[in-house]
């Protein structure tokens, strides 16, 4: 038995031999956190089109405008109702069928029937019309272009369904083409040659989901893996010294912010809002937990142009205005120093949840920041469906959530879905505003950015004002990139890890 | 033997029983409305809503009571069918048999690499009690013991595979991937495996058939593998059994360090997301392995030494 | 704790020579038991109380272990965790020891059914996924140390069960076993004058191994993010918060690791040198 066991284990140590081929070979090692869900484009879709899989209808340049993708062009009829694509004629699947009207029409009718972004849409009709595909809608929607830009609805060949339209193999029509699939973490990619579009120059990627950040990091360092997505900021700032990698970073549109319940007693009016969003002392947070310039003073980050508005009064941290304002309200400081009215102690409840380990480092801060306040906080860091769960029964009092507005490329998307009248899962809470509601509403019929900046102007203003939710932070997404690697950008959108333009040094 | 083969049978039996109903009671005891949680595990946090959650509770009829579940589940069972993971769509039997393979094969790994470091070691210094070896021993072993898996793995990730660059850092698929995992697991198993294998050699030096055995003129080396290795080797079974299972469950630390794929991050992520199927198809087949494991061990100890009566 | 530890110390004083392992095994434990509890009376500093301008500020004379990542005292939450790590352990060594002796006994005693059917229950809880249990219990109730401990104690009994019913049925059967009984003296009488002296050096061993073992996996889980949350100091989770700054302050994060080794390094001493 023993030699039995030498012979086996001898046989795994000369592996050692081998210098470890991971990053050595023309492989594209990526590691990233986010683990493959499935196979049906709305649990995975996301890492189907960032892998460079599966493409949608409709692309998004990295300003976020809507591009030509699997359609070559599109028009929109006068009334704003129809909206009419012209698919690529040379566009094949990876099983070699070709794109065809009717197979996008199958998918986005699947798509549209489970949970994603365009049963959000108001759609009547998806049908074909030769090689057009044609929407109805039933009112005009000018963000649709962006839906259809989003992962969930991503293109698949009709034999990729089975008749319950349940997903049986990822066959997409991206430049790369599915080798292995091995859910939840791995997934390996090989160049597609019958791509309608430019060849890439990389060979073959894979994909490793890599939950810790610290493995992450290490992994770059030590060279298994050749772009990592995601890094923690300690991590970041050790990698940035490495000889090795160069660690990039770009500005997305994610912002953490304090979803408060407008309609509770405590947060009812304003001024309480507005002095809880005084007492944060943002610049602390983003430079002891984030450490990049990461304090949010509004809602979006300059680099969403359309939406950061520069003339809005920025959010400040000043203690004693909050003070002030809280005594205004007639909070006064109780015995445990906590402010007291009618006998009821301003204490309240924060919802996190810890799938972004910043999260509740955040709320600890900002537990500590309040308190100085007297405003006592309870932190229930607990699953992130939790915050919709208690949107909607309405017993959620405050929630930390880190907010994506590139749902769907332009963040008018996630607008609608967040801030409708008296509010959304992710977003405001028992809150109203009539100019706010209307300027919502026209700009989802308004397709044209300049046209659509008063509106955007002024519903940031509204927000920033009444603060049903109070910004804390902008993100920034990080990545170290081998320096064998060149040509790699960033997608602020963090829709493409943009592996097709991407080429190994020479 | 065959009383022994038919009391484990009865107790995969009893074991099933009462996975299928204790996890099940627990599931319905966990806090949160399931239909949330498992729209979170499916969908990710930035596209959980309760539209995805009054959707995933239509689709999985989770509104139907639990004894119809629990019923239905059993009756599955005695068709050897799992059932679907509710998160990934997928048969259960697949996902717990990639996971799994994932943690036995790093569980195996372990276990020989561990064989071929304690009791080596063990036997070496049990050999001279109290001598150089076994004091050594003594102090490495109690050292590596109270150090946490993820430590051992840390400094091993960063001698190994960041500083001489030999070894992948984590990660799988490559042989050579499951070398630092399994050496981690593998070091704290040699550590208590050398404690038992020298515990055993020693008393088997100093037992008097063993004496016999040199006085009769017999190497040393001929000595211990007619007379020490046999003794030696039930212990070290018998602890090896026990412990392969500890590992099983153990690994959790060492899967999330090394980014293994395993049957710890898979119970974790079930239970956040609400994954009956998969928690249930999980433990059974976990608490069956065991029983399997327990008569293989009780097998193989009556191979080594059929004098031995299990009791 | 304490108490108690000196207390079973003298008695195994008396029954044997004490070894030097165990000596300074004992030593050690005094050292963090009281390091634990005396802490917070000496240096009455909030474990959770941020103070971002000295984030992972090393050790000072204003505070002699530095500073988290938070910019918390590294001191105050050292003890804090290791008080809630040792009362974790010590609960549940207690609650495992208690049933698992009694009913090993009972076992032993009454022998035919009731052996049988405590065997089979004790047969099939170790065949139970105990990581599945401790999983369940914690996601049942987050973030509170309870389902931790129960979670572990339900694991630990069976190893005391199985101990102590094989102990007992060869006692049992002994020479002065029979004759105490046929003298006509109790259950009671037998377990004080027979039993107990018989099982208590083994269940001191068994334990502290119980210790160690529960210490290991509270910072286990800990590490996985299960169990106590943040801002909860915990020997596991300041590990796997400071992780991250390894380069950064090795002097944070070293500090958890060093006291775990101690503890179970202590603990193991304690359990005398013969492995399981």
């Amino acid at each position: 038995m023993l030699r039995t066991v030498s012979a086996l284990t001898l046989g795994l140590m000369l592996g050692i031999g081998h210098a470890h081929a991971a990053a050595g070979d023309d492989v594209l090692d990526i590691v990233a956190p986010f683990e493959i869900n499935g196979t049906d484009p709305s649990t995975a879709g996301d890492l189907f089109l960032k892998m460079g899989v599966a493409e949608t209808l409709v692309g998004a340049d990295e300003a976020g405008k809507p591009i030509p993708a699997l359609a070559a062009s599109w028009e929109l009829s006068d009334d704003g109702k129809v909206w009419r694509f012209k698919l690529r004629s040379n566009a094949i699947f990876h099983d070699g069928t070709p794109l065809t009207a009717e197979a996008v029409v199958a998918a986005l009718t699947v798509a549209r029937g489970k949970p994603g972004i365009l049963n959000k849409a108001p759609i009547e009709t998806i049908a074909a019309d030769g090689n057009d595909v044609v929407i109805r809608l039933s009112e005009p929607f000018a963000p649709l272009l962006a839906f259809l830009a989003q992962n969930t609805t991503a293109i698949l060949a009709l034999a990729a369904y089975d008749d319950k339209g349940r997903v049986t193999q990822v066959i997409g029509t991206g430049p790369f083409r599915i080798s292995l699939l091995q859910a939840p973490q791995k997934m390996t990619v090989e160049r597609f040659d019958g791509y309608w579009g430019e060849k890439p120059s990389i060979r073959a990627a894979s994909y490793l989901a890599v939950g810790r950040g610290e493995t992450r990091a290490l992994m770059a360092e030590s060279g298994d893996a050749d772009y990592v997505f995601n890094l923690d900021p300690a991590s970041r700032t050790r990698l940035s010294r490495s000889s090795k990698v160069s660690v990039l970073s770009v500005s997305i549109p994610r912002s953490i912010l304090l979803k408060v319940n407008a309609g509770d007693p405590l947060l009812k009016d304003a001024r309480a809002r507005q002095a809880l969003s005084l007492a944060v002392d943002r610049e602390g947070i983003a430079a002891a937990i984030l450490r990049y310039p990461a304090a949010a003073n509004q809602l979006f980050p300059p680099s969403v142009a359309s939406w950061h508005n520069a003339n809005v009064p920025p959010l400040t941290y000043d203690p004693a205005k909050a003070k002030a304002l809280l005594a205004d309200l007639g909070w006064k400081p109780g015995s445990d120093g906590v402010l007291a009215k009618d006998g009821q102690r301003f204490a309240l409840t924060l919802v996190t949840y810890p799938d972004r380990p910043e999260l509740p480092l955040v709320a600890a801060v900002l537990q500590e920041q309040l308190k100085e306040v007297g405003v006592a906080i309870t932190i229930n860091s607990t699953n992130s469906s939790e915050i919709p769960a208690k949107h909607q029964d309405g017993t959620l009092q405050m929630g930390l959530a880190a907010r994506n507005f590139a749902l769907v490329p332009d963040p008018i998307g996630t607008m609608l879905q967040d801030y409708p009248p008296q509010g959304g899962d992710w977003g405001s809470m028992n809150w109203s505003n009539a100019e706010f509601d209307q300027a919502i509403k026209d700009l989802s019929n308004i397709s044209d950015t300049a046209q659509g900046q008063p509106l955007r102007d002024k519903a940031v203003s509204i927000l920033q004002s009444e603060l049903p939710v109070i910004p804390i932070a902008w993100y920034q997404q990080t990545a170290a990139v081998s320096k064998k690697l060149e040509n790699v950008r960033l997608d602020p959108f963090e829709r493409n890890f943009g592996i097709a333009s991407m080429r190994w040094a020479q | 033997m065959t009383r022994t083969l038919g009391y484990r049978l009865f107790q995969a039996l009893l074991v099933a029983l009462t996975v299928g109903v204790l996890t099940f009671i627990m599931v319905r005891a966990l806090p949160g409305d399931m239909a949330y949680r498992i729209a979170a595990g499916r969908y990710g946090y930035d596209m959980v809503n309760t539209d995805a959650a009054n959707a995933v509770r239509t689709e999985l009829g989770l509104d139907r009571g639990g004894a119809a579940a629990l019923g239905q589940w059993f009756w599955d069972l005695v068709r050897f069918d799992l059932g679907v993971s509710v998160v990934s769509g997928e048969p259960v039997i697949d996902e717990v048999r990639h996971q799994l393979g994932h943690t036995v094969e790093l569980a195996l790994a372990a276990v020989l690499m561990s064989l071929l470091i304690g009791p080596p070691l063990g036997i070496l210094a049990g050999l001279r009690p109290g001598g150089a070896i076994d004091r050594g021993l003594l102090l490495v072993s109690s050292t590596l013991r109270a150090l946490p898996h993820f430590v051992v793995g840390l400094l091993l990730i960063i001698v190994l595979a960041t500083g001489m660059g030999i070894l992948p850092a984590a990660g799988h698929g490559e042989p050579q991937n499951l070398i630092l995992p399994a050496l981690t697991l593998a070091l704290g198993l040699a550590a208590v495996s050398s404690r038992v294998a020298r515990d055993a050699m020693a008393g088997v030096v100093s037992s008097p058939y063993y004496a016999f055995g040199r006085t009769k003129g017999l190497s040393e080396a001929q000595v211990f593998l007619r007379h020490g290795l046999r003794n030696v080797s039930v212990p070290i079974v018998t602890y090896l059994g026990v412990q392969f299972i500890y590992l099983i469950e153990g690994v959790v630390v060492v899967e999330t360090l090394f980014a293994w794929p395993g049957i710890g991050h898979a119970l974790v992520h079930a239970i956040f997301a609400r994954d009956v199927p998969v928690i249930q198809g999980t433990a059974l087949v976990m608490g069956l392995m065991f029983v399997l494991l327990n008569a293989l061990v009780d097998l193989a100890c009556y191979l080594i030494d059929p004098r031995r009566q299990t009791a | 704790m304490t108490t108690i530890a000196v207390n079973s110390s003298s008695s195994v004083l008396e029954q044997k020579r004490i070894s030097v392992g165990r000596f300074i095994g004992f030593t050690i434990l005094a050292f963090i038991v009281l390091f634990a509890f005396l802490t917070p009376l000496v240096w009455p500093v909030d474990p959770t109380k941020q103070s971002l301008r000295n984030v992972l500020a090393g050790p000072s004379w204003s505070e002699p272990l530095g500073y988290d990542h938070l910019g918390r005292s590294m001191l105050a939450r050292l003890a804090a965790a290791l008080r809630l790590s040792l009362g974790l352990a010590f609960l549940s060594v207690l609650t495992a020891a208690v049933p698992g002796v009694l009913l090993g006994i009972l076992a032993a005693w009454k022998g035919g059914i009731v052996d049988r059917a405590l065997s089979i229950l004790g047969d099939v809880s170790l065949a139970l996924p105990g990581l599945l249990l401790v999983l369940m219990l914690t996601a049942i109730a987050p973030d509170s140390p309870w389902a931790l401990y129960v979670g572990i104690s339900l694991v630990l009994w069976i190893e005391y069960f199985r101990l102590t019913r094989a102990t007992t049925r060869t006692l049992i059967t002994s020479p002065a076993v029979q004759a105490s009984r046929l003298l006509g003296f109790g259950p009671a009488y037998i377990v004080r004058r027979h039993l107990w002296p018989e099982i208590s050096p083994m269940i001191l061993t068994v334990g502290a191994f119980g210790a160690a073992t529960a210490i290991m996996a509270i910072a286990a889980l800990g590490f996985v993010s299960v169990g106590v949350r943040p801002p909860t100091p915990e020997l596991g989770l300041m590990m796997t918060e400071l992780l991250p700054y390894y380069e950064e302050a090795p002097h944070a994060l070293l500090q958890p690791i060093v006291v775990v080794f101690l503890l179970v390094l202590s603990l193991n001493l304690i359990a005398g040198r013969k492995a399981r």
